[in-house]
């Protein structure tokens, strides 16, 4: 831990001590500092679940700490949303969180527009916006709609929010992921005028040569817990990298298969679709593929389009089974050529929660099931109650809605779905998000059993461990592209996070 | 460092998911209500008109009962499959049921009454199918789709017949259907228990109506079960169409005639019986036997209201008020489940 008594004037603008917060029993802070001074760009760090969104978070009001305290020019910061704007905090969220259909103007001061009366002073709102967006340097009309704009130039607005309150402290989280490096360099060039002004800003990115290139001074969290204050003159990109992972690699290595691929199962070519940019990807029987990289760099998009669970804008899936060539078009094609899918959100894309396990199961099990289109129930109930025993499904109450589980029996019953299709290629993004220690366990053994049964398989994971005991070859992707392909014998937690976070250590 | 706390995902697992369990749902008299309800308040409601109602316990009046309730039930029974499959409703039945009677009495007199059924079949895949398509293709609101059909059909109706009232032989098969009874219950009544059962098999027994109450569960999750998910929502709408146009002869049936004007009101007392039944507006739970329940508690308030002397703006208001009340007990309830 770091002390930063020695730092000489100015006094930090904001002092965050001892912040703590639990999510129901999951500790998400321990005990975390905070300093920035006035006229700082200050980084703020770590791998995805560190905690600095949690952190920023509760510095804007959003939600409050279970303990420790905030300090703004001095003064104790109460609790609430509101008193941090009036204390001079603005957060730029990660989501986009615009109107879309009201225009430029009427977003940057949604929530505080000058009235009088209650009538809003329209001419005075446009020239408070006006001001706004010339003090970050970005021209677009104030009349035109946030729907006609291009992403970029939607986050630009979100920030143009931010500054219109005049903040002391402005915090951007992760604000380049959408951005093109042309746009970036705008962006870093903005912030660096701002602090210049003597604004305090709170960069948190997972780009280490952005924070290189414009940070003072750089925090870096780990696992809720703060590793590291310190100066960005003082420091490498490669030890920021350290502290980041910081756990020694324990790796359960007696886990690892020795993988026997077979042949290509399936094979995609010049993949495109929004935040995808002309991947190629082939996966083996019998192989399982991880896909490793930050969370927004494209790997959901990705797998998404490969399956068709949306559409592509270019680029062919092709499956191969026993010799067999199969297109894959739509995600009913998909499914019919014997691809199963765990998708990233399973309470959103993977159950119908106001149904039963058996219901789950059953869904895209119902061709096999039934008898010229009549469903047979003892076939039905045979079935799931075989699936619920193979995933572990605890307690085996297959007829209980499904929303009554806990998350790791819900995620087992979306793999008991596809289990039951015994596929050819099967897609698992994030399988383990949000799931228990045990279930964990028990859904890498079906992982390993898919593929040591000949299945190809293909997981996402943010989780780092995770993802170096499953996978036989590790791509990482950046941007929508595929930055590096490593093999088991040389993925580690260092080599996926270089290439995931840009900072180009190794290449491939 | 131990294996368990390696990261944070673990560490909140661990911390907040103890043992994998089932949570226990607390609000559980609401919940009750949701979903039990209306079989108690059904009984209530006969044995109160039994009791405090002269001239409900009769067999004329419960005749009267059967035959009102028959075509609107069979209605409400199709457009159920509509509100599983979270599609709100369907509106246009009542230009459904208005055009399908008014084919049954006029192209029978002119060609026949298979003739008449053949066409009543062409115009019912015809409106199940564009609502369909509008809806489960292009991802249109059910809403504004369905008022649009109804104005579409209706408008067609008027300018093809006129606004005029078609009357059918005295002598007819349409007037024999129409009068025939066993005992109090008329034919059309059991036409409305056939249905009812049908119905319920395609819905509980069948692919389609597993998929059709899994569709108004989540719908994304089930596209992503490899699911045609248009085939679902036009099949829900062929269905609802389909049994209009049954409802549409029962209904030209009973009195032997038929107007442009003569299903006015059908689409709402429909929903009445199917929200009041316990069918969920936002899709997914509910079934055909509980519409038909809720058919009866309609049917027999709106007589108990009838035999007590009370206007028919009272009737209107009461229903009205109804539907209110039990579609904020099922919003209240899914509340109150996800807790």
């Amino acid at each position: 831990m770091t002390n930063s008594t020695h730092h000489e004037p100015p006094a930090p603008i904001l002092q965050a001590r001892g912040i703590s917060k639990r999510f129901g029993g999951a500790l998400a802070l321990a005990d975390v500092d905070l300093e920035v001074r006035p006229g700082e760009i200050h980084a703020v760090v770590g791998e995805n679940g560190a905690g600095k969104s949690t952190l920023m978070r509760i510095l804007a009001g959003i939600i409050t700490p279970d303990s420790g305290s905030i300090r703004v020019g001095g003064d104790e910061l109460e609790g609430g949303p509101r008193a941090a704007i009036d204390a001079g905090i603005a957060l730029v969220h990660q989501e986009l969180s615009l109107v879309p259909e009201m225009t430029v103007a009427e977003n940057i001061l949604l929530g505080a527009p000058p009235t009088t009366a209650g009538f809003i002073r329209s001419r005075q709102l446009k020239s408070i916006a006006r001001e706004a967006l010339d003090e970050i340097g970005v021209t677009v009309d104030l009349d035109e709609p946030i729907a006609r704009l291009s992403v970029s130039l939607r986050q630009f607005v979100e920030i143009a929010r931010a500054v219109a309150r005049k903040p002391r402290v402005l915090i951007l989280d992760e604000p380049t992921a959408t951005l093109t490096p042309a746009e970036t360099d705008y962006l870093l060039a903005m912030l660096q005028r701002l602090a210049s002004k003597g604004m305090a800003v709170i960069y948190i990115s997972h780009r280490i040569p952005e924070v290189f290139a414009i940070c003072e001074a750089v925090t870096i969290l780990r696992d809720g817990h703060l590793v590291e204050r310190t100066e960005i003159a003082s420091t490498t990109p490669s030890a920021v990298i350290d502290a980041m992972v910081g756990r020694e690699l324990q790796l359960d290595l007696q886990v690892r298969r020795t993988a026997n691929p077979g042949d290509v199962v399936i094979s995609a070519r010049g993949i495109k679709a929004p935040n995808v940019n002309d991947v190629d990807l082939d996966v083996r029987a019998g192989e399982i593929v991880g896909l490793g990289g930050l969370v927004g760099a494209g790997r959901t998009e990705l797998v998404r389009a490969i399956v068709g669970a949306d559409p592509r804008t270019a680029g062919t899936v092709t499956m191969t089974v026993d010799g067999r060539r199969t297109v894959i078009g739509s995600f009913q094609s998909a499914v019919r050529a014997g691809i199963g899918y765990v998708p990233e959100e399973r309470r959103v894309d993977g159950l119908a929660l106001t149904m039963s396990v058996s219901d789950n199961v059953a869904l895209p099990n119902r061709a096999e099931l039934s008898r010229a289109s009549v469903l047979r129930p003892k076939a039905i109930s045979a079935f799931v109650r075989r699936l619920a025993d193979v995933v572990g499904l605890r307690p085996p109450a297959i007829t209980r809605d499904v929303g009554e589980y806990s998350g790791g029996n819900q995620q087992k019953v979306v793999i008991a779905k596809w289990l039951g299709r015994k596929p050819d290629f099967i897609v698992l993004d994030e399988p383990t998000l949000g799931v228990d220690v045990g279930a964990k366990a028990e859904i890498h053994r079906l992982v390993r059993e898919l593929a040591d049964n000949g299945a190809a398989v293909l997981v996402v994971s943010s989780d780092l461990p995770e993802l170096l005991e499953l996978s036989d070859v590790i791509h990482v992707v950046r941007d929508g592209r595929i930055m590096g392909t490593l093999a088991q014998s040389e993925a580690d937690e260092k080599t996926v996070m270089s290439l995931a976070s840009g900072e180009t250590l190794v290449g491939a | 460092m131990s294996r368990e706390s390696e990261t944070l995902t673990e560490t909140i697992a661990v911390a907040s998911r103890p043992e994998a369990g089932i949570e226990k749902k607390r609000f559980s008299l609401l919940l009750w209500m949701a979903d039990r309800g209306v079989i108690v308040f059904t009984v209530l409601l006969i044995l109160a008109a039994v009791i405090f109602i002269d001239g409900f316990a009769t067999l004329p009046n419960l005749t009267d009962v059967f035959y009102r309730a028959a075509p609107i039930g069979i209605v409400a029974v199709g457009m159920t499959f509509v509100v599983i499959s979270a599609n709100y409703l369907d509106l246009s039945v009542v230009a459904q049921v208005a055009t399908s009677a008014v084919i049954f009495i006029g192209i029978s007199n002119e060609f026949g009454v298979f003739a008449a059924v053949a066409v009543a079949s062409l115009v019912a895949m015809l409106y199940g199918i564009v609502n369909g398509l509008a809806v489960g293709f292009f991802k249109a609101n059910a809403v504004i789709v369905t008022l649009s059909t109804t104005f579409i059909g209706l408008g067609i109706l008027r300018w093809l017949s006129g606004g005029s009232i078609f009357f059918g032989p005295e002598d007819g098969p349409i007037r024999a259907f129409g009068q025939a009874r066993f005992g109090p219950i008329p034919l059309s009544a059991l036409v409305l228990l056939l249905v009812t059962i049908i119905l319920w098999f395609v819905l509980t027994r069948t692919t389609f109506g597993f998929a059709v109450r899994a569709y108004g569960s989540n719908k994304s999750a089930t596209r992503l079960a490899g699911v045609n998910t248009t085939a679902v929502v036009v099949g829900a709408f062929v269905i609802t169409a389909l049994s209009a146009m049954v409802a549409g002869f029962v209904l030209a049936a009973f009195s032997n005639t038929a107007v442009s004007s003569m299903s006015d009101g059908y689409e709402f007392r429909a929903l009445a019986a199917i929200i009041i039944g316990g069918t969920s507006v936002f899709g997914g739970k509910g079934s055909v036997l509980r519409t038909l329940l809720g058919v009866i508690f309609v049917s027999v308030l709106t007589n108990i209201l009838v035999l007590s002397g009370i206007g028919f703006g009272f009737q209107q208001m009461a229903i009205g008020a109804l539907i209110v009340l039990a579609v904020s007990v099922d919003a209240l309830a899914r509340r109150a489940a996800k807790k």
